[in-house]
């Protein structure tokens, strides 16, 4: 192993076992090779010339959801999610990538001419040989249960993106600059929409960001740099160039890789670090631009009595974590729900996607992920609205298994809906 | 290295809970000391049966077995010094049943020590063993060490909460001891014997727990001194005023330091100790009793005296004693951790002497402890790159501990003999007291296959 900051990083371990309280993995696999002390001690290992198998200790850092809640109780301040993410990239160097992830995260996603095109692959595959399921958020497509797919249902797919949707000049320059980020655009386009909408209504110029390549997390927590930097590259010129003031990312998701994964993989003193620098200095998640723009002034009274806490907020580890995101999300979603929110059962449990340990070991993904949404149904919720692509396909995969009625949105599909019941009524403030 | 016939036999009794791969013999070859001996081998059995018959081939094979929990000890008693197999309880983690009736639970020893508190908790019922690490140990770590915690000076330790175990010895057989009633006395108490012999004489297979009525109302106050004599002289006059709190933690100047580098806490000028009280009980109690300790502390030369009965209040409070661990990391990486216990009488005089050995041996020693018994855990921080200090610090550590017997004290207060203390053994019970023990681990483990090189010092490896 190569990475000459891994060894000051993993000697803060002091081997106390507190991570072993929150691992949300923990439970599922009990051992002790589930935990960040035991991620560590295997990095410690490798380090010092123990030589444990590479690919075994590869295998060990990717079963891992990175939900960070490790370094966040470690008593230590341990940066458990850095030295995985810095591990399994210098293992990918020993052990290579799959072949799937380098194509998928490195050539089709980085390309917007093969995302557009996989997707309509894709969504003409799920027509012709998936089974239909019909759920309260949209209709889905379910696997059959033989192929190791266990069961797991998927979306269907739009015959086209939110960003191929805007008119030729339309949100080509801005104030504000909007990135949708892949899910939100051609999986969900209804949900880049509504950011759109619900964005502008802020009075600024908003501008989104056509061409963008994928954020470049999958590529990068798989370890793949080179994938990364791929992704990376283009996006953050054509970001810099368009020069907003401000960036703002309905995924959170995103948002954690620009704000800190980007400016550490990019390397530091070059002119894409600045940009990099640059970048993240204007970037924001959805909710605090809706707070900070004015945006809920403007939402009119919700509803009285309606469906009293119905409405319930999926904190998304990634926006809640490092972040620190939470409160914004259910301000917007008071103003615009009213009594309609209320806090949900178990809201800021991990919803069990992990990106692609969802693929890797989809048993173990659906089964925390559908304790999460089950424990919210319990509880009374029946939508659940949330601020991240990983987290709405993932719950709306399990609600699909364990309740169909439930219905999974982003909190801006519920300000839209806000906003055009007060189309007409006078504003509120 | 394990004879193969022994792995292929283990094998196939434990199908793919046994597991001889490096990557995880290396997650089971450390627990909170940080030192490491990498095992032959893990096995993660899940039921009495199976780790019966692991212990029956480890004494046909010879190897040693070490019974592991969640790793999360201080004296290095789930370490594999002498390789052979792990045999870790995370598997064997239900709670079996809690009897509201009779008050007791049944648990296996893999039961996190914070998910059986919480599911007493739920039905108004308390078990009240809590040592720090009670968020992720197990109960069966906590029997074989004997936890203590912060509560013990109200409730007692873990041996006062064991009604009877199931447990197989180091022969391989399987016994129930004890009762699941208030009192019993019906032959030896094995139970007794079991709790506190750190998996050298048996390993807990299923533990019947004793739970008392969830206390109505908590009061917490911090007490700040001018010095840890003022403290010391404070916690002897609760006691003399019959005043029983449910904690009573002392901070001497060093831990608070070490607190205040990592949490702002606003400290009144010419603190230099620190104590951290609780009474818990029927509400009109908590109060009146709050009220004496207040007094109490402040007849006692308390600078400042702060309360809380709110949930909230009573967290803030708790920081600082909460904080000492994270702390100590910052201001050194290697830390000699002990946990003497002295008589109360003698806590000043324990202070005073750890301040000047703290000079006259140029090493940093952080003391913090559950002054209510008289358990001082002593730090003592080195760099770890510095042989000398290196020597500094063990020679410290030896004076301590012939410090704390001759005031009549004890090495260990909760954290157990291991490897750690395992050179003072005889220094505090005597050859005799070493003789009769190696007698009675005769009895129990004839081939000396349970975690050996634990209490006993110069015990040979099992011959494998």
């Amino acid at each position: 192993m190569k990475d000459e900051t891994l060894p000051a990083l993993t000697g803060l371990c002091a081997k106390c076992g507190t991570c072993r309280t929150v691992c949300t993995l923990y439970p599922e696999r009990k051992a002790e090779i589930a935990v960040a002390r035991g991620k560590v001690a295997l990095l410690e290992a490798a380090l010092s010339g123990d030589d444990p198998d590479a690919e075994s200790v590869q295998e060990a850092l990717t079963d891992c959801l990175l939900c960070g809640r490790c370094e966040r109780a470690c008593p230590n301040q341990v940066l458990v999610e850095e030295i995985i993410m810095k591990g399994r990239a210098d293992l990918a160097e020993e052990v290579g990538i799959p072949a799937w992830k380098s194509i998928l995260f490195g050539k089709v996603m980085a390309s917007p001419g093969a995302t557009a095109a996989a997707r309509k692959a894709a969504a003409a595959g799920e027509r012709l040989l998936l089974s239909r399921v019909p759920t309260g958020s949209g209709l889905h497509y379910r696997f059959p249960g033989g192929l190791g797919t266990g069961g797991r249902t998927v979306p269907e797919l739009p015959a086209r993106g939110f960003v191929e949707s805007l008119r030729k000049r339309e949100a080509a320059s801005g104030e504000v600059m909007l990135f949708v980020g892949c899910v939100f655009d051609h999986v969900f386009p209804q949900v880049g929409r509504a950011a759109y909408e619900t964005v502008r209504a802020s009075g600024k110029s908003v501008a989104v960001l056509r061409d963008a390549a994928c954020c470049g997390l999958p590529a990068m927590v798989s370890g793949d740099r080179r994938s990364a930097m791929t992704c990376v590259e283009g996006n953050l010129r054509r970001l810099r160039s368009a020069d907003p003031e401000t960036i703002v990312f309905p995924c959170g998701s995103c948002l954690l890789m620009f704000r800190r994964n980007i400016p550490s993989l990019v390397p530091k003193g070059t002119p894409l670090h600045e940009d990099a620098l640059w970048v993240a200095d204007r970037s924001t998640d959805y909710a605090s631009f809706l707070l900070a723009s004015g945006v809920v002034d403007r939402l009119p009274e919700p509803p009285a009595g309606e469906r009293a806490g119905e409405i319930g907020y999926h904190d998304p580890c990634h926006l809640s974590g490092t972040l620190g995101k939470g409160p914004e999300a259910r301000e917007v979603l008071r103003r615009a729900a009213g009594s309609g929110f209320a806090e949900m059962e178990g809201a800021d449990r991990c919803c069990g996607y992990g990106g692609t340990f969802n693929v890797r070991d989809y048993p173990t993904s659906a089964r925390i992920g559908e304790g999460k949404v089950s424990l919210a149904a319990r509880g009374g919720t029946k939508v659940i609205s949330t601020a991240c692509s990983g987290c709405v396909l993932q719950m709306r995969d399990m609600a699909a298994r364990v309740d169909p009625s439930l219905r999974v949105v982003h909190i801006a599909e519920l300000v839209a809906q806000a906003l055009a019941r007060g189309e007409g009524a006078a504003p509120r403030r | 290295m394990m004879d193969p016939k022994a792995l292929a036999a283990l094998g196939e009794l434990l199908g793919d809970r046994l597991r001889t791969s490096l990557e995880t013999r290396i997650c089971y070859s450390y627990d909170a000391t940080g030192k490491r001996f990498l095992p032959d081998a893990v096995a993660h059995p899940v039921d009495a049966e199976e780790v019966r018959r692991i212990v029956l081939l480890a004494n046909r094979h010879r190897f040693p077995v070490v019974p592991r929990g969640a790793g999360s000890g201080f004296s290095g008693g789930s370490l594999p010094v002498h390789g052979g197999v792990v045999l870790s309880t995370e598997r064997m983690d239900r709670l079996v049943a809690i009897d509201t009736e009779n008050l007791y639970a049944v648990v296996e020893p893999g039961v996190v020590t914070e998910t059986l508190k919480e599911e007493a908790r739920r039905r108004g019922l308390f078990y009240p063993p809590d040592p720090a690490s009670l968020k992720f140990s197990t109960i069966g770590g906590n029997i074989a060490e004997c936890a203590g915690g912060m509560c013990a000076v109200k409730y007692g330790v873990t041996r006062d909460y064991v009604l009877g175990l199931e447990a197989v010895l180091g022969t391989g057989e399987l016994v129930r001891t004890g009762v699941s009633t208030v009192k019993g006395v019906v032959g030896y108490d094995l139970t007794r014997m079991l709790v506190g012999s750190e998996g050298t004489l048996g390993i807990v297979t299923r533990a019947t727990l004793r739970l008392v009525p969830l206390p109505e109302a908590a009061a917490t106050m911090l007490a700040l001194f001018p010095g840890n004599r003022e403290a010391a002289g404070a916690v002897n006059a609760v006691v003399a005023a019959r005043v029983t709190p449910s904690a009573m933690e002392l901070m001497d100047r060093t831990a608070i330091d070490c607190v205040l580098a990592v949490v702002p806490i606003p400290l009144p000028e010419g603190t230099g100790s620190a104590l951290l009280l609780e009474v818990d009980g029927p509400a009109p109690s908590v109060a009146r009793d709050a009220d004496r300790l207040a007094e109490v502390c402040r007849a006692c030369g308390a600078i400042e005296v702060r309360r809380a009965s709110d949930a909230r209040g009573r967290e803030e409070l708790w920081k600082l004693r909460r904080s000492i661990s994270p702390g100590l990391r910052r201001l050194a990486p290697v830390k000699m951790n002990e946990d003497i216990v002295v008589p109360r009488s003698r806590l000043a005089d324990m202070f005073d002497f750890l301040a000047g050995l703290s000079a006259r041996k140029r090493v940093r020693i952080v003391n913090f402890g559950h002054a209510g018994d008289g358990n001082i855990h002593v730090n003592v921080m080195t760099s770890g790159t510095d042989a000398d200090e290196t020597r500094r610090a063990e020679e410290a550590v030896e004076e301590v501990f012939r410090k704390t017997v001759e005031v009549g004290g004890t090495i260990s207060g909760e954290h157990g003999i291991g490897i750690a203390k395992a050179p003072f053994l005889e220094m505090e019970v005597g050859p005799l007291g070493v003789s009769v023990m190696k007698r009675l681990k005769e009895c129990f483990d004839p081939n000396g296959i349970l975690n050996p090189g634990k209490i006993f010092l110069s015990e040979a490896a099992v011959r494998g």
